[in-house]
């Protein structure tokens, strides 16, 4: 089993180099341009009344500390990579003085679920629906929701999201759409708080699933197109292996390993799209605490979610490189 | 390559679909160049006309013509989603050459940079760029950012056709019969690169209007400049749906969609030209 | 001159009772339609042959003369562009005769592994990549021997016992086992069901010398166990002559000549089966061998008349009209040549 243990190395030093490549990225970006954040934050702060140039003053020296812009570029570096370590990025000041990790802490549930949810619906049936139209190439009906679920494949997550809400907002009003449960619900483990969160879901999951599942449906007719052309899929045929166990262990088994490994290639993109669409729904994840704090100012809100989304995806990727192995047996051997 | 174009585009009806597709997009796009009004004016035209014979596609809230303004929009996002192709075919295909051709210790090293930027979600990363950047954000800076986040995929692609194409036969029996690597490359090699160049282009430009939409509905680009997305923005802004305004916001998207799904079909066919096998299926067998 | 052809093979009890297979007529093209453009690849083109039971038929002849097409025709594994344009395939099982383009799948399904079974090439993937060797055992086997598992693993292992393989071969998988492991595995599945009928696909081709001998005489033991009819395809000669009954010689989709492996060895009528014959190595033997000019023809475009009329020494004028049928010169021999039979051109 030592060949598992030499796999999980090189996965765990993946994960690490993609942490710290994205998390120096974001450093460079907010730390090497031109514009001071702080400068951008003082205006956003001020912009509502006015305020004396001591008390800017010393809002500068705060935000100063408080982003840790204190000192050379090294300096700067260092600081910001302790604190990203612990996880601290300071108050955030749109919600002063609530501290940005608990905002983000209580927001990352929303988008986990959502994601969650949404991908594993558009992956399996995307696989499924792909898997029987390689396998099926005369069906009609297949064919049908191949050209639907691809129809919607190139258009980007906000217009759908966009256009679903003036359909169910608008259009034909059955479905709520911005919360992520109704007002003066009480939260908990109680029935109708859960319905009504499976309520707010609906949309955005729906939106999600929509753009989704074309790319599984197609990338699994063209791995099943290929396969069936396999020799061990034309053996079992000689051997009259029943043909719902060849569609089953043979075809799909062996579909699946590719589409695993592109479910950990696709997180990234379908983040992108989850925290787009929270934005239209205006679901409570880390998506829309992300583009609020962008016209607040608030800097370390926006680096924090920054930050963090980076370290998630790259967790889920790794937990999907570690599945792998039990998927494909033969990885290991490599 | 040309051929390849002829005879998709006779027998191939998804290629011919969204040739179809491109070129009414295309058409639009170019009537800008006849618009009776300047991009940035407003105020012109009486506001919030329905689509009738003096405005065939009626008139915003900022008092301009929807007709002339979505003309200037599609052009500007399809050049800027043309432009964000063009340089990062150049990256990808410099990592994906250095890759496949070096191999070894480069080629690791290369990927695992490479699958680094597939996985990183890239738009908070944008998101955070405009947060430092503001108004200070042009096209062309954001081109190049997109451009040099978005290499990645395809370079993944031209690495493993790279790495196929030097162990071919028909490269060695090239090097052994005395042609030179120009030759090789130009008479050998680019016949089968070209087509995947081709539709990883119309992936990618799906891709950056895809962001440079959501981008700019959000507020997230420069606004002065009319583009898909900078005209749902000021829609949005004006709140055209709950004022009825609903031309103002349709016909961005209707046209928008009809990109997407016009790149999406050129890029489907084309692929399924270069493998192989999808072509074998598709040729069925006469009935016996 | 010693040569590696053995002499006066006994001829094996049950030769002279009604064929296992009779393939009459055989013709199966491959048809595309792409981009405006027809082809119909000729691929086996009226092919007729006869194996008796418990008897061992080789099929010889070079790359891309059709032999794996027959192969997927006589096993009813065709999928389009490959479609059968004429003839029938018949086999004969327990008295029963089931003729494979006019039942139904389901009888079809019914005879697979059970009477008729497959050696396929020595390739990586035969067996299914993801599962252990035992699923492959289950999938291929289990419906036939109807007994509870316990019995059925039973019957596996002593099978796999008597073949000299070790029963733990059924947990690992595939990739774990080397080429020749994995081939004599596989051996082992097409057999386990005591089938009369086994078509051998190339099935020592990819494999060294040393593993190629203990496949062969694998092969060659269970056949002498079960008493089954073997349909053996290889390219190599070598192989036929040290294994077969009869041989059969395709040349471009068509039967050119056919007879006990012996005679064809010793006197090869066709130019082609000539040629073949006179080009094997034998020891003691210096003198340069020379190659036959020209290249197998395009089968979606065969030359007219006989289709091996360019390369042949003997080509005459007639050969360019017609194409000679094939026709028996003996008891159990056949040949396609007019330089041979020019009785029978018209």
């Amino acid at each position: 089993m030592s060949s598992y243990g030499a796999y999980v190395g090189k996965r765990l030093a993946q994960f690490v180099l993609v942490i710290f490549i994205g998390i120096n990225i974001a450093f460079f970006v907010t730390h090497l341009t031109p514009i001071d954040p702080i400068e951008e934050s003082i205006s956003v702060a001020t912009s509502f009344g006015s305020t004396s140039p001591e008390a800017i003053e010393m809002l500068r020296q705060s935000l100063r500390e408080l982003y840790g812009l204190e000192g050379t570029l090294w300096d700067q570096y260092l600081t910001f990579w302790q604190r990203v370590l612990v996880a601290d990025f300071g108050p955030s000041l749109s919600a002063f003085p609530a501290p940005v990790s608990t905002l983000i802490w209580n927001a990352l549930p929303w988008t986990v679920g959502l994601l969650l949810v949404a991908t594993l619906i558009a992956w399996v049936l995307g696989n499924l629906l792909g898997g029987l139209a390689g396998y099926y190439r005369d069906s009609r009906l297949l064919r049908l929701a191949g050209v639907i679920t691809m129809g919607f494949h190139p258009i980007p997550y906000y217009i759908v999201a966009f256009v679903l809400l003036i359909v169910f907002g608008y259009l034909w009003p059955i479905l709520p759409i911005t919360g992520g449960y109704r007002m003066n619900t009480a939260r908990g483990l109680n029935l109708e708080f859960i319905l009504s969160v499976l309520q707010h879901a609906i949309l955005p999951a729906l939106s999600l699933v929509l753009v989704g599942i074309g790319g599984w449906f197609m990338g699994m007719r063209a791995l099943v197109s290929n396969i069936v052309t396999e020799d061990y899929v034309t053996y079992a045929e000689y051997g009259g292996v029943d043909r719902n166990r060849i569609l089953t262990s043979y075809v799909m088994r062996n579909a699946l390993a590719p589409q695993v490994t592109g479910l950990a290639m696709s997180l990234g993109a379908i983040f992108n799209g989850a925290i787009i669409t929270e934005q239209v729904f205006g679901y409570p994840g880390i998506g829309k605490l992300l583009i609020d704090a962008v016209h607040a100012g608030d800097y370390s809100l926006v680096l924090g979610v920054t930050t963090v989304s980076i370290v998630a995806v790259s967790v889920a990727v790794l937990l999907i490189d570690l599945l792998y192995p039990l998927i494909d047996p033969r990885v290991t051997v490599t | 390559m040309l051929t390849i174009l002829r005879d998709l585009l006779r027998y191939n009806r998804e290629f011919a679909a969204g040739t179809a597709l491109m070129a009414f997009v295309l058409i639009i796009s170019c009537l800008s160049f006849l618009s009776p009004y300047s991009p940035q004016d407003i105020y012109l035209v009486p506001p919030d006309v329905p689509p009738s014979w003096a405005y065939p596609l009626g008139t915003t809230s900022r008092g301009q013509d929807t007709f002339w303004i979505l003309t200037f929009a599609i052009r500007n996002t399809l050049l800027f989603g043309f432009t964000v192709a063009i340089i990062s075919r150049i990256l990808s295909l410099i990592i994906g050459l250095l890759s496949g051709y070096l191999g070894g210790a480069v080629d690791r090293v290369l990927m695992s940079i490479n699958d680094t930027f597939i996985v990183i979600p890239l738009f908070p990363i944008l998101v955070l760029f405009y947060f430092v950047m503001r108004d200070s954000m042009t096209w062309a800076l954001l081109a190049l950012v997109m451009a040099c986040l978005g290499w990645a995929y395809d370079a993944r692609l031209i690495r493993s056709i790279t790495m196929s194409l030097r162990t071919r036969e028909f490269t060695e029996s090239g090097i052994f019969s005395g042609m030179t690597t120009r030759q090789i490359v130009t008479q050998e090699h680019l016949p089968y690169v070209l087509p995947i160049m081709f539709s990883t282009t119309m992936n990618n430009m799906n891709w950056s209007i895809g962001l440079e939409v959501t981008l700019s509905v959000l507020g997230f680009t420069n606004i002065n400049t009319p583009t898909i997305g900078v005209m749902i923005y000021w829609a949005n802004q004006h709140t055209a749906l709950v004022a009825g305004i609903w031309w103002w916001i349709f016909f961005p998207v209707a046209l928008v969609v009809i990109t997407f799904i016009g790149l999406f079909l050129l890029a489907v066919s084309m692929n399924e030209y270069i493998d192989p096998r999808s072509r074998l299926s598709r040729m069925g067998g006469a009935p016996s | 001159m010693t040569s590696a052809i053995a002499t006066g093979r006994p001829v094996r009890p049950g030769a002279a009772r009604p064929p296992v297979l009779e393939v009459s007529d055989l013709r199966a093209y491959y048809q595309t339609r792409y981009f405006g453009i027809e082809r119909e690849v000729r691929a086996v083109d009226d092919v007729s042959l006869r194996v008796a039971p418990n008897e061992i038929y080789g099929l010889a002849g070079e790359s891309s003369c059709g032999k794996t097409t027959l192969i997927k025709a006589i096993a009813g594994v065709i999928r389009p562009p490959l479609n059968i344009v004429g003839g029938t395939v018949r086999f004969r099982f327990e008295g029963a005769t089931l003729s494979v383009y006019e039942s139904d799948p389901g009888a079809l399904a019914a005879i697979r592994w059970r009477h008729l079974s497959y050696i396929m090439q020595a390739s990586m993937g035969v067996l299914n990549p993801v599962r252990r060797v035992r699923s492959s055992f289950i999938d291929f086997a289990y419906r036939h021997i109807a007994r509870p598992m316990p019995a059925f693993w039973e019957i596996v292992v002593g099978h796999l016992e008597r073949l000299h393989l070790q029963p733990e071969v059924l947990d690992a998988y595939p990739h774990e086992l080397s080429g020749g492991m994995r081939q004599r595995v596989t051996i082992a599945l097409a057999t386990v069901c005591r089938p009369e009928f086994i078509i051998a696909d190339e099935p020592t081709t990819a494999l060294d010398v040393v593993v190629q001998k203990g496949v062969l005489a694998m092969i060659r033991e269970v056949q002498r166990e079960l008493g089954s009819s073997l349909l053996f395809v290889t390219h190599d000669l070598a192989v036929h002559a040290n294994l077969t009954d009869r041989l059969g010689i395709m040349y471009a989709g068509r039967l050119v000549e056919e007879g006990p492996t012996a005679d064809v060895f010793r006197e090869p009528q066709h130019p082609y089966t000539r040629h073949l014959i006179a080009s094997l190595p034998r020891i003691g033997d210096t003198a340069p061998k020379k190659g036959l000019g020209g290249a197998p023809p395009n089968l979606a475009d065969p030359p007219p008349g006989c289709r091996f009329h360019p390369r042949c020494p003997l080509a005459m004028a007639v050969c360019r009209e017609q194409n000679p049928p094939l026709v028996a010169i003996g008891p159990d021999r056949r040949v396609a040549c007019f330089a041979v039979t020019p009785e029978t051109a018209s």
